[in-house]
């Protein structure tokens, strides 16, 4: 990794922005990830969280979601680009109380029994953080009471090993462990990745609900379109590194502006034959970070791509309110049913 | 294909009353309970339900690769008018990777990271076909490449697997597959580790594959949608049991058993706004507890004292369609 750069200085802007109403409460600006000199898992990204915004990040593997996640959570520093949470740098909060931030901003792994310990039991696990963050013993114990009571845990689950506890069970004593630091920001890493339809929506709605009751911010990753689209106010889209649109969710999936957009969209299937839509099947496969295409990196596997897009790069231009699309040609790929 | 004009019945697999037991240390799992179900000539099926429904245990037996802790296995499958359970493990693996190929979820750990790309598709050829040329073998190899829709074949031929990328890996297993030739191909969730757009690409090529491959496939899969767009034929199977089965436009239009209808109920899809997500309390049937009654009466939402004292036969409703439910006419 690059050596630390200062990444931002807690002042000015910063400050200025924390005395707004409408601040948002994620602020990255212009962040680029560069590993060994030469792999850029992000590039010039941009995005914000409004405070108690629920916002979407879908992309294939190898677009930086996860990086982008890493980042935030300040996991990965950022090369370039700086990043605010809650109106201060992140690099600056992590020097000053690391924890104080690590209770601010909690994540959700993709993989809800792998993150458990397999040598301790649940409720080990889920104690740890309490006294790692020298919480005060009782009032967070009966705080971690109520979460569990709150998520539907059985309280036998908390003598058992994480091997013993279903894929479900998993994922809620995951999300247990993240309020218990009273979060403001979840990062949720694939939240239901690997989990049956039956009880995908049971998870989804108690994230929803959690969300009303202890006015949290979701920054969720998901492969799944039908769940973002459930449940994103807004979303993200990635592909090798960049954002290539971001609008309204329900705006995205009724027409997406980016031809990429358009072809991942397309590709959801669908179970009802009158609601379908033609698959648009790109060619080859997502180019390798290392080498990315020159002009648009899209244009490579662009159905409509033109001369203009192999030279020139596109830069992320508002086309309407909130939305935004890295694209010489918008709309130019349309969703055909 | 071989032997077609020997069984005279229109289905090419017939599943009867296949029961698979396996030793546990907390008893005995129940893995199969009693599994009926035809897989059609040239038809695709595909294989629904969740996890620990048993259906990756169906393609297990269907190629008796069974695990060393099994107990019992009962009933019958007749392939092609033979039945497989009492074949002796000799001719068994005569079939295997001859009249029944398999495509893995994982081509990675399917793959042999030791051989190069040529020389799995030529051990498939000559497995099939002993004393092929070599130089044949290679030319069908590479033609087997361009079939599914890989360029820079006689590159990619001398490749390990771990210089190709996901969707080429899976490419590489379904050209394996084809050149096997066989009757009933086992795809067991094959683009589940596969990225959106390339899970597209590899879907698509199935779809074009059918019109050219002559045999059966069995398309096991979690994603209703998927199935719905690809396969002809469905099997719904819940703890180890098929509840319902028939033809794919027919089942997901109007389902018949509460579990189908609570699984449809489940999916997100585009016409759905806001309001509270389904999902279907309980949790799925211990494969320990003893099989006295329906397996989804604990979840089911319809349930009668007769759904928990007998075991529903999987019986006929409307024409190809079969359903395990005894109330399924009246909540229909």
């Amino acid at each position: 990794m690059t050596p630390a750069q200062p990444v931002s200085v807690p002042s000015g802007i910063g400050a200025a922005r924390a005395g707004l109403v409408s601040a948002p409460l994620v602020s990255m600006r212009g962040i680029s990830v560069v590993f060994g000199g030469a792999v850029r898992a992000l590039d010039d990204v941009s995005l914000d969280i409004a405070d108690k915004e629920i916002v979407g990040l879908v992309g294939e593997s190898g677009s930086g979601k996860t990086t982008l996640c890493r980042v935030l959570v300040g996991l990965t520093q950022a090369s370039t680009g700086t990043v605010e949470v809650g109106g201060a740098a992140v690099a600056a909060q992590l020097a000053r109380d690391p924890l104080a931030f690590r209770r601010k901003v909690q994540m959700l792994l993709q993989d809800a029994v792998a993150s458990l310990s397999p040598r301790m039991t649940v409720g080990r696990s889920l104690r740890e953080p309490i006294a790692i963050h020298n919480l005060p013993q009782q009032e967070s114990l009966a705080r971690l009471d109520t979460i569990l009571r709150r998520l539907g845990l059985p309280p036998d689950v908390l003598a058992k090993f994480p091997h013993q506890i279903s894929g479900g069970q998993a994922r809620r004593v995951g999300v247990a462990r993240a309020l218990v630091m009273q979060p403001q920001l979840i990062v949720a890493d694939e939240p239901t990745a690997g989990l049956d339809v039956s009880v995908q929506g049971e998870l989804l709605n108690l994230l929803l609900d959690l969300q009303q009751e202890f006015g949290l911010t979701y920054l969720l990753v998901s492969h799944n379109l039908n769940v973002i689209r459930r449940v994103t106010q807004r979303t993200a889209v990635m592909y090798l590194g960049q954002i290539v649109e971001e609008a309204p969710t329900r705006q995205l999936f009724d027409r997406p502006a980016h031809p990429y957009s358009a072809a991942l969209l397309s590709t959801n299937p669908v179970i009802d034959p009158q609601h379908r839509r033609t698959r648009i099947v790109l060619q080859g496969e997502i180019p390798s970070v290392v080498n990315p295409p020159s002009g648009c990196r899209f244009h490579t596997r662009c159905p409509v791509a033109q001369p203009r897009c192999s030279s020139e790069p596109p830069p992320l231009v508002a086309i309407a309110m909130k939305r935004a699309v890295r694209c010489h040609f918008p709309y130019s790929l349309d969703l055909q049913r | 294909m071989t032997d077609q004009a020997a069984s005279p019945s229109s289905a090419l697999v017939e599943i009867r009353d296949l029961v698979l037991e396996a030793s546990t240390p907390r008893g005995t799992a129940h893995i199969l309970r009693g599994v009926s179900l035809d897989i059609g000539r040239g038809r695709i099926l595909g294989v629904v339900g969740e996890s620990g429904s048993g259906k990756s245990s169906l393609a297990s037996c269907l190629l008796k690769l069974l695990p060393s802790n099994m107990t019992r296995l009962s009933g019958s499958i007749a392939f092609d008018g033979t039945d497989l359970l009492p074949l002796p493990e000799a001719r068994m693996r005569e079939w295997r990777g001859r009249r029944i190929a398999m495509i893995f979820q994982d081509p990675m750990t399917a793959l042999n990271p030791l051989f190069t790309v040529a020389t799995h598709l030529v051990d498939v050829l000559r497995r099939r076909h002993p004393g092929l040329q070599a130089d044949v073998a290679m030319q069908r190899a590479r033609a087997a490449l361009v079939s599914v829709g890989i360029a820079d074949a006689d590159l990619r031929l001398r490749a390990y697997p771990h210089e190709l990328s996901g969707g080429m890996r899976q490419r590489v297993m379904i050209a394996m597959a084809l050149l096997v030739e066989p009757d009933l191909l086992l795809a067991d969730e094959p683009t589940t580790a596969l990225d959106a757009t390339v899970e597209a690409q590899i879907v698509d090529l199935l779809d074009q594959l059918r019109r050219r491959f002559s045999g059966s496939i069995m398309f096991i899969s979690h994603h209703l949608g998927l199935v719905a767009q690809l396969c002809d034929d469905i099997c719904v199977m819940y703890g180890g049991t098929v509840v319902e089965s028939g033809p794919v436009a027919d089942v997901l239009a109007a389902p018949r058993h509460p579990y189908t209808r609570a699984l449809l109920a489940c999916e997100i899809d585009a016409q759905d706004q806001g309001g509270r997500l389904v999902s279907i309390p309980g949790e799925v049937q211990d494969p320990v507890a003893p099989h006295v009654g329906c397996v989804f009466a604990p979840r089911c939402s319809h349930v009668r004292d007769a759904c928990r004292t007998g075991i529903p036969p999987l019986r006929d409703s409307a024409g190809l369609r079969k359903v395990a439910c005894i109330r399924a006419e009246e909540i229909a």
